[in-house]
């Protein structure tokens, strides 16, 4: 029994070291590698590149970082060949920090041999034609039953802004919360913290909740949300970061209940 | 009844090309007061040719008109700033000519905006100098309440933002800068409806406060009016100092610049712009037929639309200009380069820098304007990249102010925390440090009418304009390609 219950912790233990090995956090200037095609964006840390993400559209998944800018990553090694000259990781969070560094400013040629990974649009003009570039669909007509949904806003590090997509997600909440005349619309915002590779720990600006609750509640009103149905719940105290789970700590969670 | 119009227009703009080339030459300078029929259409002199002005509801009686007519106490009326031979602003060159001629006794002229600084003695040129030299207007606006930054004055060679009675310590805190006057004109385009969410704010955008839907916040150089009507209302009480302007005259005024389009019409090297089976976008009645809100930012249907015709080049002068004209309007399209650091395109999600065309910014068709809110900091007022010389502490002119952001507050996100300007831009309305040096940018049409460029008109032709995005950009035009760009942009 002993030995079982020795045997389960060791492989427990096994499971952990694993994971803490395929999470790599840490900051570092992005590195702007041309190609013939489209750029992409890497970093090096501890002697390694990484592959970060590469140039698209507003639309994309992933929004690539910015040069005169650290960019904080979060990310998982992913196992497969390197991609524009340095390893994936997947999934990935970028943070663009909000201050200026001047020392982030290189751009590397393009090199015989580095290719970027397929994009829907390339470097010049879109060339999506009108079919797959149509005007957005007919909005989803909601209809009962409404229960109770939630919606959640991840935030790139020391920002409130709000990217395209998440503007989507507070007119969805919006939407639902209109359409089932919700009684109750709870917001709850964070500040995060999130664990380095190396140990160190990085805390957002205090405030920094409290912009995001504000930002959110100000368009899900504007959207036409009831003001006297949302509810603010604004929580400063950081969370402890744990490496792994730290992107989601920066969040504004939208609760519609009818 | 919107089929009628449809129709009304397109049975217009096919008659008006052939017109327009018959048109005798317009009436020149029109001052505040005049009377009057402005044509329906009608073509004015310009360096490099002939700017068309076609009025889609018909001819207009200035007599009596508030668009024409003085309101306040200065003299002025809208046509002052407004005027349909300089396509529907002014360019430096009309404001000395008008100097000259009127021993600076126009309301041009006029003491609360038309002079650097009120307090100046007026009747000297050079109190007048940035409105003669650059085309400048005086813009006066108070520090935003919520302003995320401090303010304080470096460089004031004008004197009013350091004046007791004008300035940033005066009893009501001002801020002056100045700023060409806007082409009144192809309003459609300009005043297009946003969607509701402002992709460059993450924000909701501005609204109608008669109606309360959302407005394009694309016509003025910090969108601080949300319609026309409101802004025609703002710019009589303030530039033209009336007490008061009553909703029959303000109606009068918006029905009547919704009426006016204005392209290039003649070209001296390539002559008639507005002929059958040339490129499209060209001429003023392809502004009054076309359609506002169309995304040109593709290879299908491009923001001015093809020049195909005009490729095939040939022996004479005129072919060999139209030639160059359509590898102006390919490099426009298709030529990649670096667009880096810009606020509210870089910013947003798009990585910084960006492989992309002029045409990623510049993406509404027919104007080039941004069909999104166009407020981006290029950088023509921003320094290190501004458009005057390069010593933080000295624009020569123009004032510079250093901007410091509070410790709260979201950096400038190229500039970072401290930040000179020669003029905020935006963030004097938004009071947001990342707005600072945030202008919306301008159409492109009628441009050789309406020099010089840029909101604070240090681009003195087109020539200036394309060097500094060259060099803005590190775009490695060669000489060739700017002349093509300048023909190009010489023709809209």
């Amino acid at each position: 029994m002993k030995l079982r219950g020795l045997a389960v912790l060791i492989a427990m233990l096994l499971v952990m070291q694993t994971a803490a090995a395929q999470q790599l956090n840490f900051v570092a200037c992005p590195i702007v590698r041309d190609t013939r095609t489209v750029p992409c964006f890497i970093a090096e840390y501890e002697g390694e590149t990484y592959y970060l993400a590469v140039q698209q559209d507003i639309s994309a998944d992933q929004y690539p970082p910015q040069l005169l800018h650290d960019v904080l990553v979060e990310g998982t090694l992913e196992k497969g060949p390197r991609v524009c000259g340095g390893i994936p990781l997947k999934p990935v969070k970028l943070s663009v920090l909000p201050e200026v560094n001047a020392a982030c400013n290189t751009i590397l040629p393009a090199e015989p041999g580095i290719e970027a990974p397929p994009t829907r649009r390339p470097a010049g003009p879109s060339t999506r034609q009108p079919a797959a570039t149509a005007a957005p669909a007919a909005p989803v007509r909601l209809t009962p039953p409404f229960g109770e949904r939630e919606w959640k806003v991840l935030y790139d590090f020391d920002s409130a802004f709000l990217f395209s997509r998440d503007t989507r997600t507070v007119n969805q909440a919006a939407d639902y919360a209109i359409a089932a005349k919700a009684k109750r619309i709870e917001v709850v915002a964070r500040r995060g913290a999130t664990l380095l590779s190396n140990g160190k720990v990085l805390v957002e600006g205090e405030a920094i909740a409290a912009q995001r609750a504000e930002r959110v509640v100000t368009l899900l009103k504007g959207l036409g949300a009831d003001p006297a149905s949302v509810n603010v719940r604004v929580v400063s105290a950081p969370p402890q970061p744990d490496g792994r789970t730290d992107p989601e700590s920066r969040i504004v969670s939208i609760r519609v209940s009818p | 009844m919107r089929v009628v119009w449809v129709g009304a227009v397109a049975v217009l703009a096919a008659t008006a090309a052939l017109a327009l080339a018959q048109q005798t030459p317009g009436i020149g300078w029109i001052s505040a007061g005049a009377t009057g029929v402005l044509p329906a259409q009608a073509e004015y002199p310009t360096p490099t040719g002939r700017v068309g002005l076609l009025l889609s509801g018909g001819p207009v009686e200035m007599k009596g008109h508030p668009f024409f007519t003085p309101l306040g106490k200065n003299g002025r009326a809208c046509v002052t700033c407004h005027q349909p031979a300089y396509g529907m602003s002014f360019s430096a060159e009309a404001a000395r000519d008008l100097w000259k001629r009127t021993g600076g006794k126009d309301p041009l002229f006029a003491a609360v905006d038309g002079a650097n600084c009120p307090n100046l003695p007026q009747e000297q040129e050079k109190s007048h100098s940035l409105l003669l030299e650059r085309g400048l207007i005086r813009v006066f606006l108070p520090v935003p309440r919520n302003a995320e930054f401090t303010i304080n004055v470096v460089s004031d060679p004008t004197g009013c933002n350091t004046s007791p009675i004008y300035g940033l310590n005066s009893p009501t805190p001002t801020v002056s800068v100045y700023r060409r006057p806007r082409m009144a004109a192809n309003l459609k385009y300009v005043t297009n409806p946003a969607p509701r969410i402002v992709l460059k704010l993450g924000a909701l955008s501005d609204t109608d406060p008669a109606t309360g839907r959302p407005v394009g916040m694309n016509f003025m150089a910090d969108a601080r009016e949300a319609t026309l009507l409101t802004q025609a209302r703002s710019a009589m009480m303030g530039h033209g100092e009336a007490q008061s302007v009553s909703d029959e005259q303000l109606q009068k005024i918006v029905e009547f610049e919704n009426q006016v389009y204005v392209a290039q019409i003649f070209d001296r090297s390539a002559g008639s712009l507005a002929e059958p089976g040339g490129p499209p976008t060209l001429g003023p009645a392809a502004m009054a037929a076309h359609r506002p809100g169309v995304l040109g930012d593709n290879d299908y249907d491009s923001v001015f639309l093809s020049f195909e015709s005009w490729k095939k080049g040939g022996a004479s002068t005129q072919e060999q200009f139209r030639a160059s004209v359509a590898r102006g309007a390919d490099i426009f399209m298709f030529r990649q380069f670096w667009l880096r650091d810009v606020t509210h395109i870089n910013s947003i999600g798009l990585g910084n820098p960006l492989k992309r065309t002029c045409a990623t910014c510049h993406n509404h068709q027919m104007t080039g304007q941004d069909l999104s809110a166009g407020f981006v900091d290029l950088g023509t007022t921003n320094y290190p990249r501004w458009t005057e010389p390069p010593l933080y502490s000295d624009t020569r002119d123009l004032p510079v102010f250093k901007i410091t952001c509070k410790p709260e507050a979201q950096p400038h996100p190229y500039l970072g925390r401290v930040i000179y300007t020669s003029d905020p831009g935006r963030a004097l309305i938004s009071g947001r440090c990342a707005d600072v040096g945030s202008i919306v940018m301008q159409q492109f049409r009628g441009l050789s009418a309406r020099a010089p460029y840029y909101s604070n008109g240090s681009a003195k032709n087109l020539r200036e304009l394309v060097d500094y995005y060259d060099r803005r950009f590190d775009m490695k035009l060669s000489e060739a390609e700017k002349q093509d760009l300048i023909n190009f942009l010489g023709v809209l």
